[in-house]
């Protein structure tokens, strides 16, 4: 051990740890152990003379490894570990001691902090002195990728990598591709149709030939790892055959079972048999078999009798496919925070109070009411309407602690486009405050004030109920006059928070990569890595990952595919050999370590643990599962932890 | 009631007709009143094998010392051994066939129910007969029988002088068994469950801390509890690596690596170590068969802090250890709904 030759490297970072860490002291004291041959401290270790220094007291001193102490190794491991390469030794000889968010920042006491860097420090320089010169393991890539949710931000995403020349295959929960954009009206601040802008993409992705849609399908279980995933999807039954399927709507006439259309949102009905809309992709009919009387001739059949290519199959089963993606998009969206969890707006229950997207239905074109505005109870033409923002975001005591970030622009855009269909009506909007960041977003807000003559009021509507003569009275306070207002409204619009899509939980759990407090998907970090997860090789589009507009959904759909091209252009992935290592002669096949595995890395083999070097994430959860200390994680190994402990106890 | 004879005839049967190439069960020890495992070879070795109170031992250890011996001998057993046992030693069987240490079809479990009679706790026998000696001990309906050094007979109910680990016993039923001696008396338990425990953790953390300190400075490190534990299979220890095995495949890097985690010697402080570190490694594995807190020889209530693990992993987890040879084992499952409020 004594011949080891450890150099250590003491970071300032500025102020951010020399204010509170005595960095001198640090380096001062870790001179003093025994197989530290080299200590050094400086302001900014990161900075390229930092560096150069590091590469030149390797080379000088003839050192045959490092610790830097510094921030987190999430940051900087990579640019020393660099370093040591360019210094001629092995990148897996240089370690980091976290002296920054783990001493500096979160403490405030200088001598104790100081005294803890240097346990830090020593801990990490002790094991260093057992960590062996590895090399990067190198493993082929699947040229494929994987697309969670048919939404604008799927699609974007499948866009972009079938145009890189990479295989998409496109997965979509619902029979059709087109997710929320679709039941949009109008979209701010431009106002154009939703529907003509989304279908060209939507018909684009369908014919691409890099790309394959697989609709009505869900991702069912998904092993593997980065650059080599393997996934199982379970096509759902539509009892349709596509490709004979006509269009020609006699299935639906004949069918006698009426339930709510989702796509209008309950505001119209459909039948058990039915095409989503006109432009659905693929254009196809579905049969609902939750509605459906029995799939069978003798329960009903009318459908199968009138079809006259005979593109009805009670038979079909569900097919589960498995295919090989070397990169995952996950863009499965978002859902509106359910109104029946708003107990003071009647929870759902005051007819004509209505959420957000179902006032997109009623706008449209190729809506519930072809595009006139007409309140659901009586469809006559509502003359005063309401709008409540922030229901449901910015309430952490009761719902969302969030702000749902594009409600403000949405329901400015919901009063203009009611003014344009009912001149003479007038609008009414509860707000807290306006938020309107965005290329041109605070000139739409003013316009709709200005130009379409809304009366924004800035305060909380506390209660509405429907009187007797039918309308909804609103109740609320005007907290700029400091009144209390009373609206006897024809309609009410509540400008729904936003919230993870439903198989958002599930789809993480699949895929184990993380979620937020509030259950949309987790970056990788907030600033740095805004559209990976946590799990390599899985990226995150549109407002599964957060509350977005379509511009940001879009745009971050094509950042995701971008790094996904990045992963997949590569011939072979690098991988970090520090994995998990079994020691045969202490291994007694328990198992336990199998099960541990969060990765299905390991499994038996005549009687012993055998690591797949592939799949091996190097996490230690088997290690530390293990009672007979069979398995451990190469350069970090028992000897190196029994050491670490050692230093740290020791005063 | 279980009657010796079927326990002999059986074993004698499985013998004679090669079924199993041997029996391990209890005959009548050398001192005293006390029985003693032994493994059978021969049918006619089967009118040696007892059933009294004093089958304490339990027996799956020699299932593991049997297949430590398979090691060293070239040629494997084509037949599967027999073990007579009661509803603990089936458990841990189960736990051992769970960890891959033997397969099912390598044993096969001649159960015998306790019927809720238990087995006998010497210390508390030895007040209850005030210094006369026994030299026999029988079932008898709820009551155990003893025969006196002088050839009187003394009658004590079983619940007075029964083990504590059989009075707080949830599963005297061998459930895993290929066939079953006795009645099934399960849920007759005649003392809460973890009840000794709950009346320890009624002191303050200060007593507890005074309780264990007192109890670990008196560890003389025989290392009884940990011979004596069927779990306790591991051919290197924690403590024992200074021994490392070493074998051909072992590296050059293991070598230099061998850890020593805690001191062997009995100072509080290893002992502190060595004995948490056990009960950690039983965690869902121990199955309270309470030999360690029996062969003690300073008396330490090993079962608390067992007894802590098994309650900790059942109220949090609801995992029952030896409840089942495919379960996942409690250490490496993990669920959607595990609670982590602990966690801080």
């Amino acid at each position: 051990m004594t011949n080891k030759r450890t150099g250590v490297f003491v970071c300032h970072c500025g102020t951010n740890i020399a204010a509170t860490v005595d960095v001198k002291k640090v380096a001062e004291t870790m001179a003093l152990e025994g197989t530290v041959a080299y200590s050094a401290d400086y302001v900014y270790m990161c900075s390229d003379p930092g560096q150069n220094a590091v590469i030149q007291a390797i080379k000088d001193n003839q050192l045959d490894s490092v610790i830097v102490s510094c921030c987190s190794p999430n940051l900087h491991e990579g640019t020393f570990r660099n370093n040591a390469i360019r210094a001629g030794i092995n990148e897996f000889t240089c370690e980091i001691a976290n002296i920054r968010e783990q001493c500096s920042w979160v403490h405030k006491d200088r001598a104790a902090a100081t005294e803890k860097a240097i346990k830090i420090v020593r801990s990490a320089a002790r094991r260093v002195v057992r960590n062996q010169s590895l090399d990067s393991i190198a493993i082929p890539v699947t040229r494929r990728a994987l697309v969670i949710g048919g939404g604008i931000a799927g699609i974007q995403a499948a866009l972009d990598m079938a145009n890189a020349g990479l295989d998409v295959v496109l997965v979509e929960k619902l029979a059709t591709i087109g997710g929320h954009m679709l039941q949009l009206s109008e979209t701010f601040p431009t106002l154009d149709c939703a529907q003509c802008v989304l279908s060209p993409k939507m018909v684009e992705v369908s014919r691409h030939p890099k790309v394959k849609l697989m609709t009505y399908s869900e991702v069912q279980e998904v092993s593997g790892s980065m650059g080599n995933f393997k996934v199982k999807i379970l096509k759902k039954p539509t009892y349709i055959d596509t490709e004979a399927c006509k269009i020609c709507d006699d299935c639906s006439v004949v069918c006698p079972v009426v339930v709510p259309n989702e796509y209008d949102l309950g505001l119209t009905s459909r039948r058990a048999i039915y095409i989503p809309f006109a432009q659905a992709i693929p254009a196809s009919y579905v049969l609902d078999e939750n509605a459906c009387l029995g799939l069978h001739p003798i329960r009903c059949g009318k459908c199968k009798d009138v079809c006259e290519v005979g593109a009805i199959n009670y038979d079909m089963l569900p097919q589960v496919v498995t295919e090989e993606f070397g990169a995952i998009i996950v863009a499965t969206g978002f859902d509106l925070y359910p109104q029946e969890k708003i107990l003071e707006y009647g929870a759902g229950n005051v007819p004509d109070v209505l959420d957000g997207l179902q006032f997109e239905r009623l706008c449209s074109a190729s809506g519930a009411t072809q595009g006139h505005v007409l309140r659901p109870s009586d469809k006559k033409e509502p003359k005063e309407v309401v709008f409540i923002q922030c229901v449901g975001s910015r309430d952490p005591a009761q719902h969302c602690a969030y702000c749902s970030k594009i409600c403000c622009m949405y329901t400015a855009k919901h009063a203009q486009l009611y003014k344009h269909h009912v001149p003479d009506g007038r609008a009414y909007i509860f707000y807290i405050d306006i938020r309107s960041g965005g290329k041109g977003y605070e000139e739409f807000v003013q316009r709709t004030m200005e130009n379409d003559g809304a009366v924004y009021l800035r305060g909380r509507v506390s209660k509405l109920h429907r009187t007797k003569d039918g309308k909804v009275r609103v109740m609320g306070t005007d907290t700029l006059t400091g009144q209390n207002v009373e609206i006897d409204a024809d309609m009410v619009v509540l400008a729904l928070a936003m919230q993870p899509s439903k198989g958002t939980e599930e789809i993480a759990k699949i895929l184990k990569i993380g979620r937020d407090k509030d259950g949309f998907l987790a970056e990788a970090h907030p600033k740095l890595r805004p559209v990976e997860s946590v799990t390599g090789g899985i990226f995150l589009a549109g407002a599964a990952q957060g509350p977005k507009d379509i511009p940001e959904t879009v745009a971050q759909a094509s950042a995701a595919a971008a790094k996904a091209i990045i992963l997949l252009s590569q011939p072979m992935l690098s991988r970090s050999p520090t994995i998990a290592r079994v020691r045969n002669s202490h291994c007694t096949g328990c198992e336990m370590c199998v099960d541990a595995c969060p990765y299905v890395a390991i499994r038996l083999e005549n009687g012993k643990a055998v690591v797949n070097e592939v799949l091996c994430e190097g996490c230690g959860a088997c290690s530390a599962t293990c009672v007979r200390a069979a398995i451990e994680v190469k350069n970090l190994s028992l000897a190196q932890v029994n050491d670490m402990i050692e230093a740290v106890m020791t005063v | 009631m279980i009657n010796l004879k079927d326990i002999r005839d059986t074993a004698r049967d499985m013998l004679t007709k090669g079924e199993v190439r041997a029996v391990i069960g209890w005959q009548q020890g050398s001192r005293g009143m006390a029985a003693e495992p032994v493994v059978i070879t021969a049918p006619e070795q089967a009118d040696s094998l007892v059933w009294n109170p004093t089958c304490y031992h339990n027996l799956s250890l020699y299932l593991v010392n049997d297949k430590k011996a398979q090691a060293h001998s070239k040629q494997k057993p084509t037949l599967p051994i027999a073990i007579i046992a009661k509803g603990c030693d089936a458990r841990s069987t189960v736990v051992l066939m769970q960890e891959n240490y033997f397969r099912r079809d390598e044993v096969y479990i001649i159960g015998v129910s306790c019927e809720g009679t238990g087995v006998v706790d010497e210390h508390k026998l030895a007040v209850a007969l005030q210094g006369a000696q026994p030299t026999a001990a029988a079932f008898e309906g709820e009551d155990y029988v003893l025969t006196l050094a002088d050839g009187s007979e003394k009658r004590l109910s079983a619940r007075e002088v029964m083990a504590d680990r059989c009075l707080e016993c949830r599963e005297p039923f061998p459930k895993e068994n290929n066939l079953v001696l006795g009645e099934d008396k399960t849920g007759r338990s005649l003392e809460a469950p973890f009840a000794a425990l709950a009346r320890f953790e009624q002191k303050s953390e200060a007593e507890r801390w005074d309780f264990w300190k007192h109890q670990f400075e008196r560890c003389i490190r025989c290392f009884a509890c940990r011979s004596v534990c069927p779990m306790c299979f591991c051919d290197e220890c924690v403590v024992d690596s200074i021994e490392m095995k070493v074998v051909p495949a072992t590296t050059a890097q293991e070598k230099a690596d061998r850890v020593r985690w805690i001191e062997r010697s009995a100072t509080t402080a290893d002992n502190f170590g060595y004995h948490m570190t056990r009960a950690m490694h039983l965690a869902g594995r121990c199955i309270d068969c309470g030999e360690c807190e029996r062969v003690c020889p300073v008396n330490i209530p090993l079962r608390l802090l067992n007894n802590k693990m098994e309650r900790e992993a059942r109220e949090r987890f609801g995992y029952e250890p030896g409840a089942s040879i495919g379960a996942s084992s409690l250490v490496a499952s993990f669920r959607d709904d595990d609670p982590n409020a602990f966690i801080r």
